[in-house]
């Protein structure tokens, strides 16, 4: 009996300690299935080469990563789901490009996989997962990250006695993180000073700005936009497919009143660029301003003395909201493996991985962990509270520029107007127009809204 | 057997037995038309085809044929007419200011005694890194918060401009990013030229006492005359192509003061979808290319049609 046990003991440790090598040995190289995920250069690259890594060590897949300059991203999967030449499996999508790829079958309905799955499907943020998800009753792939917008400033400045007592005597009310947009305007003016004069006490070395604004020639001026003119009651489209002129103009009005408190590079710069700004120290606070960003942002307190990083809400509780999204395309040769790949990404194991590198995970379970609210993880997931405040504010918030086939065509197109707005070429209600008349262009008529 | 008697024997190409002077003429260039029908015929026949149907990529590939819908679209579009304006005025700007430093220039190092060689060289730098790369330099350059340029404007107490922001001047920023990259190519070009002048008019000049002035007007470039009108033609092309300098420096912004035609064509084929229109943009501005090289490159031609029969 004894020797029984023995041997059986000892083949279970044969066994346990040969498993890799026998799933090695099982998985040889060249029989391993071939998948290929486009995805967004730059966009913590390394963390995900070491998530491939753990999928590769479960599946018998190799996993090649293109990466692709974000600019690129979507004309270069487009023409691949187009020529259906099955050279990505796994695509990266934007909020605003979920609508086109479901609705033009480049994409694979995943409803059916994750009916066994459901959990899964539930941990993702309720919100997150109904605008990035969801299209006209079927879930269409995983979010594994989010760049959801809130609000980053310059605490130190806020806490600072001199600043509070000569902003109350100025505006007539505290300092404090505003909560509306008329607040964070004030905020804006308010530090916004010369060379020369002082900050904190102290005698500024350069200009000081207000806020920071991503005004450049990219999609970014939208997304800074998107809280405000969401928070005023409107969105981008109407119900009927239509821009809303008068809303887009006032929206419009609010941030070139805000222009006034920016930097001159405004003008030039997206998110990188204001990131830049703030670890310069030459802006107190962000607009509507992604979150996954504060990692970066935190590093102020490094390069700026006395800096103190702080996060919150944007004002009105309404901010760009979204995120990744990974989807299968409709032309792989490998569909089941890249569904297990996007469910591996967007899975619980992975999502904390990434976390603990700095990425913004879309899971609720991730995001209300302990471990991510310590004050030892706060350099890279102090904005995680955050993001679940606004998932909640937020819940059951839909935008019919995520509903129309035409989103991804008018998200790449409607820089341009507000753009030429933000460098005082054309006036708002110009921009709104123009904006309104482009978007009739693209959509051929009112734009389809699907529900 | 003498070197100046081998070589036009070496030269020589046997005609094969049996085929005519005529059809060995036409077999020799064969491959390269074959090449020019598969990579530049064939796509033009497809763009033009393209340009009469509905084609939206994302919503079912190629569509019906709809008549002139398409040009009459385009004719109609004022983006499209900006676009052409910007692309103007980028080619009027650039060449004018690349063909006046770059003549300069090769007149100066003509001149030069000393250093010729390490000039030439340096010259060639800029040409050898292509626009997208340079262009992020220069990006930075221009940075109105890091960017050197306003570093040394602010030290010497000058305006500090917004180079790329600032709408009445961001075309101008990509002027000045041309003229720094392909004023050498002038230059090297008509200091070729320069250096290829036979001495013996200008000596005569000398001898006649005639002014520098007189000279460079009788002389000097009426003879460089035909180099700089190549490479005047060479730069106008070049530039009305003008993208990647746009696409890094700008991406056609603030709004679309420096969207080029190439530029918006790109926006519309690539970003839009919609390569019906991008066909008809791009036969317009095949058309107007070869209308315009058929009257610029028309002197050349019958000059060097003039020399062949002379020879």
């Amino acid at each position: 009996m004894k020797t029984r046990l023995k041997r059986t003991l000892l083949t279970a440790a044969l066994l346990t300690s040969a498993m890799p090598t026998a799933f090695a040995q099982e998985c040889a190289d060249a029989d391993r299935v071939p998948i290929t995920w486009s995805t967004i250069a730059g966009f913590y690259t390394d963390a995900m080469a070491n998530l491939v890594s753990g999928f590769e060590a479960k599946n018998c897949v190799k996993v090649n990563v293109v990466n692709i300059d974000n600019s690129q991203l979507y004309n270069k999967q487009v023409i691949e789901m187009v020529g259906e030449t099955g050279a990505y499996d796994v695509v990266t999508l934007e909020t605003s490009e979920k609508a086109e790829y479901a609705e033009n079958g480049f994409i694979l309905p995943m409803t059916d996989y994750f009916k066994d799955k459901k959990e899964q499907l539930d941990d993702v943020a309720p919100t997150l997962a109904a605008l990035t998800t969801q299209y006209k009753g079927d879930v269409w792939g995983l979010p594994y990250y989010t760049y959801t917008a809130g609000y980053i400033y310059r605490a130190d400045l806020f806490d600072d006695p001199t600043e509070q007592e000569a902003f109350k005597a100025k505006y007539g009310y505290d300092l404090a993180v505003p909560t509306t947009w008329a607040q964070h305007r004030d905020i804006a003016e308010f530090f916004t000073r010369k060379k020369g004069e002082n900050l904190k006490g102290q005698p500024l070395e350069k200009d000081f700005y207000g806020v920071g604004l991503m005004a450049g020639p990219f999609p970014e001026i939208q997304d800074e936009m998107s809280g405000v003119l969401w928070s005023q009651g409107g969105d981008w489209l109407t119900d009927d497919g239509k821009v809303p002129v008068d809303a887009v103009e006032k929206a419009m009005n609010d941030y070139l009143e805000l222009m006034k408190f920016a930097p001159p590079a405004a003008l030039t710069v997206t998110y990188d660029g204001v990131m830049n700004q703030m670890k310069d120290g030459q802006i107190a606070q962000t607009y509507s301003f992604f979150l996954d960003q504060w990692p970066n942002a935190v590093q102020t307190e490094q390069t700026v003395p006395g800096a103190k990083m702080g996060v919150a809400e944007a004002p009105e509780k309404k901010a760009y909201i979204g995120g990744f999204l990974l989807a299968v395309s409709a032309a792989s040769a490998h569909p089941k493996e890249a569904m297990d790949f996007v469910a591996y990404i967007g899975g619980h194991d992975a999502q904390m991985e990434f976390a603990k590198a700095g990425g913004t995970s879309t899971l609720m379970s991730v995001l209300s962990d302990p471990q991510f609210a310590t004050e030892e993880s706060r350099p890279k997931t102090g904005h995680f509270t955050t993001l679940l405040k606004i998932f909640d504010s937020m819940q059951g918030f839909r935008s019919n520029l995520f509903l129309t086939p035409f989103g991804a065509k008018i998200y790449n197109t409607m820089q341009i107007p507000l753009q030429s707005a933000a460098a005082g070429q054309i006036n708002a209600r110009e921009a709104a127009e123009q904006l309104a008349a482009t978007v009739e262009k693209i959509c051929g008529g009112p734009c389809p809204i699907g529900k | 057997m003498s070197l100046s008697a081998s070589i036009p024997q070496r030269n020589q190409i046997a005609v094969p037995s049996g085929m005519s002077d005529r059809w060995f003429a036409i077999l020799l260039i064969v491959p390269a038309m074959a090449v020019i029908l598969v990579f530049a015929l064939a796509p033009l026949i497809y763009a033009l085809d393209v340009s009469f149907r509905y084609a939206d990529l994302t919503l079912g590939g190629m569509g019906e044929y709809v008549g002139l819908d398409n040009y009459r679209s385009v004719l109609a579009d004022a983006a499209f007419w900006a676009s052409a304006w910007v692309t103007v005025k980028f080619t009027l700007g650039a060449v004018i200011l690349e063909m006046v430093l770059g003549i300069a220039i090769a007149f100066l190092i003509h001149g030069a005694t000393k250093g010729k060689g390490i000039i030439r060289s340096l010259m060639v730098l800029p040409l050898a890194t292509s626009a997208a790369v340079t262009g992020l330099f220069w990006r930075y350059l221009y940075d109105t918060q890091f960017g050197l340029i306003n570093y040394f404007l602010g030290l010497l107490h000058l305006p500090e401009p917004n180079w790329l922001g600032d709408y009445t001047i961001a075309l101008w920023s990509v002027v000045i990013f041309d003229v720094w990259q392909w004023t050498p190519f002038v230059a090297l070009i008509a200091l070729a030229g320069l250096q290829a002048l036979p001495r013996e008019p200008f000596e005569a000049a000398e001898l006649d006492g005639a002014s520098t002035f007189r000279v460079l007007r009788t002389l000097t470039f009426p003879m460089l005359a035909p180099v700089l009108f190549l490479v005047l033609v060479l730069r106008t092309i070049d530039c009305v192509r003008l993208y990647d300098a746009v696409a890094v420096l700008t991406r056609g912004g603030p709004g679309t003061v420096t969207e080029s035609m190439t530029f918006y064509l790109y926006r519309t084929g690539l970003k839009l979808f919609r390569m019906d229109y991008a066909s008809t943009m791009a036969i317009f501005f095949l058309y107007a290319m070869l209308v315009a090289s058929l009257f610029a490159l028309r002197p050349l031609l019958t000059q060097f049609s003039t020399r062949a029969s002379e020879g």
